[in-house]
């Protein structure tokens, strides 16, 4: 099953470059970074902050544009796409969770999970009412459906992004921070979402984090250090999580320190 | 005073760094107050200019004789003045210090133009009068050509020539109002310019002018002095006086040119000034709206900062006084760019109104005291007024607000603003209707209506609510869920939907008061014409008073003598006191003006009227408690008095006039005679068709008057009406433009405050068109309920104005509500919401989708 799955990517970067600014200032934020994130996988992007990984998130998900090199959502290019294609694919085959403002505070529950289906302007047909009935139980938010997102806590806002994420039956879901307002127990439950979401209903999802907790969460982490891919780990743990993120803390310490002198 | 000062550069600062947000407010000061500088600054300039122009053209003359006996009707500035002897001149010109005098005669001639059609008459006067071969003495020079010498010779003003096409040795008809042939031998200048104004003249010879203009030769209307070396108007005025007849009197030359400036200022300038006045008082405050709503954004949007600013230490006063002085910034900067554009719209008109064949003197802008700092004040005092009670609610800000996530203001309708709303509506409308229904007064309508506008200015935020959700209801199924946004978006805030909307809701009330107002004016004209008007054909002409020199008396019989004809009647005009007061009276046939006018209940008869009779209205007859049998005294131009015995009491006066007199009657006392309208029956059997080309093709040998049928001449009546609506809506665009700018500003500023719901919206797949519509359709939603509210508003005040005018005139006011008018004015409201929301959704559409999901 695992090789089946691996010979098809949902989303990857090709020699990803991205720099901000220009001359003496110039940023690289992405500095040669291909990876392919697997079909029907939970992949976790860590690195410590600065290291680019919000910025591969963007790139990859058709939310910014790479300076150089591509990204593929399945086979498309993305750098063929203008705005208003680049617009309907992330409508249309993309899930979003940002960390927070997830959502939009004039539509009650119901209406923002199936925002990008009305957006579309999409028909409800029977196969897609069911999917989201099930959505609906799945994240436990049957009796919040008509509440304002001001009504419900953190935890609950959080749950009905990842409903909305899902909803559309998207090729790929990526979720920026997650759980990065919530706590611990609410975080749990909407990463334990996440990851049904992949195992019980072949989901794929990309999730930028910087907590080894959740990246345990994931089938594979990817770790990123000053804009390159510097290691892949399947199967983590919270503390060989925690553990290769260490390295990256001695390396850079390590370098502040040999700078200190100049 | 430190702290005064740290105020101000905090607020300083802060202009700096959001001068978007003050630009809609910046504009609506900055409009209003240039409309406003405007105003004033044409206004002087137009007046001074008139006293050049007058100054110049007499300023040869230096003393005026004439009668003292002048008659003035109500609603005119001049009167009718008795005429002196034209011998009286030779007399004059023996005295010692005189060194010309030269009798003047004038009176009224409409020239036709090269196409037949008549120059002028649609207001300013057409005047006639003798050439006055001193040039010192007659204001006109003669510019091209020679003065008339023999008869039918003319002289015209170089304007009227211009209008008319016509050249030196044209020959075309002058109607006195009898159709004279002239040949135009010179061009004249008048002060000058090319004519005084738009005022057409004709110089003739002495004897033409006697023969055409005077009823009697040997009369003259004044006669000019000019005084020898040595002797200063004054003098002069002294030395005539002594050797004047009784009834006439001597002024001086410049009492006689500030008089003339003087009528034109009255008549033209101040309704031309007050008319301004009141349009750019109502764009102001409509700009007042849309800066308090601006302003009570911007302090809601800063609850944090202000917050953390009292939570620091600063006091409530140093919070307000940092709003206070931001808009005193924004109110000195924009009143002062206001100033200036002002002054630049005068000056645009200064030189526009030449090319439009208005004469107007180069002279340099006026630009008083009171020009300046009216306007400068006003403007300040409106932007510092909006932004006071936001300024305070800014000081009220608890320094724990800086903790809270920031709150938009979401207060609607308080059960308590919905009470107090409804209770002052309540009264309000009981007020007004008391006002205009149980006991008719203007004052009391008047403030009825304004209490009505404060009621629905309270209401705003209780009704905006409902009205959106209604207004916008067909939009989710029109627009699916960009509409569905639009219109939750437009729910977000009552309050600041209800202020936004004010401003349009203002202007469109004003619109559609005056649309209303004016299709009962054309209503009740028509029902005038229809109900008082029994004659199958109306022949019409300006008559003196309204600019034109009228219809000639020989016309109505050479129509009567037509095979077609049954009945023309025609309707002169003349002026005597009665009892003391000016009056007009219509000099006509009145037995033959009961058959063809409507004149209502008729208490005895005005088949005899002869020579010492006269009928008289209900109305006038109960005011001057006048009953057939009872007599009136006439007092007549010529100083003549006669009793007259009241024949017959009529009941309408729409037509008629007032106070009917016999030709016979008016003969001996008669000035430059013409008739207004003449009405025409035919017999039976023949058509209109007929009829009418039989009645023109008489006409036309007298001048190609206005020939209509009983439906023709009913509406042209009420053509004036359009004309005037048309330049009231001109000058209401600019109120709308200032609503408009309030909404597009509010909408900017909602957008600011969205940015990351609107980034949100765009990640998972709004497209940016999507995007642009819902800004959009908000906007629109934000109008229509500003347009409903002005239309309901509006709709309910020219009801009021037209009931009240009903109240206090005598002649019946008709109600009308022009359907497709108002639906246009609502199409248009809708329409300007669309292009309000232009720019913002522009703005929203361009936002980075990355920047709005991450901004802090």
């Amino acid at each position: 099953m695992t090789t089946a799955t691996l010979t098809r990517t949902a989303a990857r970067v090709v020699d990803a470059m991205k720099v901000y600014g220009s001359g003496d200032t110039a940023v690289r934020a992405l500095d040669g970074v291909s990876v392919g994130f697997g079909a029907g996988r939970f992949t976790a992007i860590m690195g410590p902050s600065g290291s680019g990984k919000s910025t591969l998130m963007h790139c990859a998900a058709g939310l910014d544009t790479l300076s150089a090199g591509s990204a593929f959502i399945g086979d498309t290019d993305l750098s063929d796409l203008d705005d208003r294609r680049l617009t309907l694919l992330r409508r249309d085959r993309i899930g979003f969770v940002f960390q927070a403002f997830n959502l939009v505070p004039t539509l009650t529950v119901a209406e923002n999970i199936t925002l990008p289906m009305d957006l579309a302007g999409a028909k409800d047909d029977a196969a897609s009412k069911e999917w989201i009935d099930a959505l609906v139980d799945i994240v436990g938010l049957r009796d919040r459906l008509h509440h304002r997102p001001s009504e419900l806590s953190g935890g609950q806002q959080q749950r009905v992004a990842v409903a909305r994420a899902f909803a559309g039956r998207p090729d790929v879901v990526f979720a920026d921070e997650p759980t990065g307002n919530l706590d611990s127990r609410s975080g749990e439950e909407v990463l334990g979402l996440l990851g049904r979401a992949v195992r019980q209903m072949d989901r794929t999802v990309v999730m930028v984090t910087h907590d080894p907790v959740a990246a345990a969460h994931a089938d594979e982490v990817v770790f990123l250090a000053d804009g390159r891919l510097v290691d892949r780990m399947q199967a983590p743990t919270p503390d060989k999580v925690l553990d290769r993120m260490k390295a990256f803390d001695a390396a850079g310490g390590a370098r502040h320190a040999g700078q200190a002198p100049s | 005073m430190s702290s005064l000062s740290t105020s101000a550069r905090l607020s300083l600062s802060s202009l700096r760094a959001h001068k978007r947000r003050f630009a809609g407010t910046f504009l609506a000061v900055l409009l209003g107050v240039a409309f406003l500088a405007g105003t004033l600054v044409m206004g002087d300039t137009l007046r001074a200019s008139f006293d050049t122009m007058f100054g110049n053209a007499s300023s040869g003359t230096d003393a005026v004789v004439r009668s003292t006996n002048v008659i003035t009707t109500p609603g005119e500035s001049q009167g009718t003045r008795q005429p002196v002897a034209a011998s009286l001149a030779k007399t004059l010109a023996d005295i010692p210090g005189v060194a010309a005098a030269v009798p003047g005669i004038q009176g009224a001639g409409q020239l036709v133009g090269d196409n037949g059609k008549a120059i002028g008459g649609q207001g300013p006067p057409t005047l006639a009068g003798n050439w006055i071969n001193d040039p010192e003495l007659n204001p006109y020079r003669l510019a091209e050509g020679r003065t008339p010498s023999k008869t039918g010779e003319v002289v015209v003003n170089r304007g009227a020539a211009k209008k008319g096409d016509l050249k030196i040795g044209d020959t075309t008809t002058l109607r006195t109002p009898d159709p004279v042939e002239v040949t135009i031998v010179g061009l004249a200048t008048f002060g000058g310019e090319d004519g005084m104004a738009q005022v057409t003249y004709t110089g003739m010879t002495q004897a033409d002018a006697e023969k055409y203009l005077t009823p009697r030769p040997g009369e003259a209307a004044s006669i000019q002095v000019r005084a020898g070396p040595g002797t200063s108007q004054r003098e002069l005025v002294d030395e005539l006086t002594p050797v004047l007849p009784k009834g006439v009197e001597a002024i001086t030359g410049e009492a006689s040119a500030q008089e003339n400036t003087d009528m034109i200022s009255g008549q033209f300038l101040t309704l031309f000034t007050t008319f301004l006045l009141v349009f750019s008082g109502i764009a102001l405050l409509v700009a007042t709206f849309s800066i308090h709503n601006t302003f009570a954004i911007v302090v809601a949007q800063r609850t944090r900062e202000n917050a953390l600013l009292r939570a620091l230490g600063a006091s409530r006063r140093q919070v307000t006084a940092t709003t206070l002085v931001e808009a005193s910034a924004v109110a000195v900067l924009a009143s002062a760019a206001g100033l200036a554009g002002g002054i630049g719209i005068a000056a645009g008109l200064q030189a526009l109104f030449p090319a439009i064949g208005f004469p107007f003197p180069d002279g340099a802008l006026v630009i008083s005291g009171l020009s300046m700092l009216l306007p400068l004040g006003v403007g300040i005092l409106v932007c510092l007024g909006s932004a006071l009670l936001p300024a305070v609610r800014a000081g009220r800000t608890a320094p724990l607000a800086a903790l809270r996530e920031t709150a938009v203001d979401q207060s609607g309708g308080s059960r308590r603003r919905a009470v107090i709303g409804t209770a002052l509506g309540v009264a309000a409308v009981a007020v007004t209707l008391v006002g205009v229904l149980a006991s008719p007064s203007i004052w009391l309508a008047g403030l009825g209506s304004v209490l009505i506008l404060i009621a629905f200015v309270v209401l705003g935020p209780v009704a905006s609510s409902h009205a959106v959700r209604v207004l916008g209801s067909p939009l989710d199924k029109l627009r699916g869920v960009t509409g569905g946004l639009a219109r939750r978006n437009a729910l977000r805030s009552p309050r600041r939907t209800a202020a936004t909307a004010s401003a349009l809701m203002i202007g469109v009330a004003v619109v559609s008061l005056f649309t209303v107002f004016g299709a009962s004016l054309k209503a009740t004209m028509d029902q005038t014409v229809s109900r008082s008007f029994a004659g199958d054909i109306a022949v019409s002409a300006p008559s003196f008073g309204a600019g034109g020199s009228g219809l000639s008396p020989k016309l109505a019989p050479a129509i009567a003598g037509q095979p077609q004809v049954a009945t023309a009647v025609g309707l002169g005009k003349g002026v005597a006191d009665v009892d003391g007061e000016g009056r007009a009276l219509t000099v006509t046939d009145p037995a033959a003006l009961a058959r063809s006018f409507d004149l209502g209940t008729v208490r005895g008869s005005l088949d005899d009227l002869g020579t010492d009779g006269i009928a008289v209205t209900r109305k006038e007859a109960d005011k001057q408690h006048l009953q057939p049998g009872s007599t009136a005294r006439l007092a007549f131009t010529d100083g003549k008095q006669q009793n007259f015995t009241v024949r017959a009491v009529y009941g309408r006066s729409e037509l008629a006039g007032d106070y009917v007199i016999t030709r016979q009657a008016w003969a001996p006392h008669r000035a430059q005679d013409s008739d207004t309208l003449i009405a025409v029956t035919f017999k039976d059997g023949v058509s209109t068709d007929d009829g009418k080309a039989a009645v023109s093709k008489v006409a036309a040998a007298y001048g190609h008057p206005e020939v209509q049928t009983r439906d023709e001449y009913a509406q042209s009546s009420a053509g004036g009406i359009d004309m005037m609506l048309t330049l009231v809506y001109a000058l209401l665009a600019l109120a709308v433009l200032i609503a408009l700018l309030g909404i597009a500003n509010t909408l900017t500023l909602a957008v600011h405050e969205r940015t990351r719901e609107l980034g949100l919206l765009r990640a998972v797949g709004q497209t940016r068109a999507q995007l642009r519509a819902m800004v959009r359709w908000e906007s629109v939603l934000v109008a229509a309920f500003g347009t409903a509210g002005g239309l309901v508003l509006g709709g309910f005040l020219g009801w009021v104005l037209v009931e009240a005018s009903d109240g206090a005139s005598d002649s019946a006011f008709a109600f009308a509500l022009p359907p497709l008018q108002l639906v246009v004015v609502a199409l248009v409201g809708l329409a300007a919401g669309a292009l309000a929301g232009l720019r913002p959704a522009r703005r929203a559409a361009r936002l980075d989708v990355l920047r709005a999901i991450a901004t802090e």
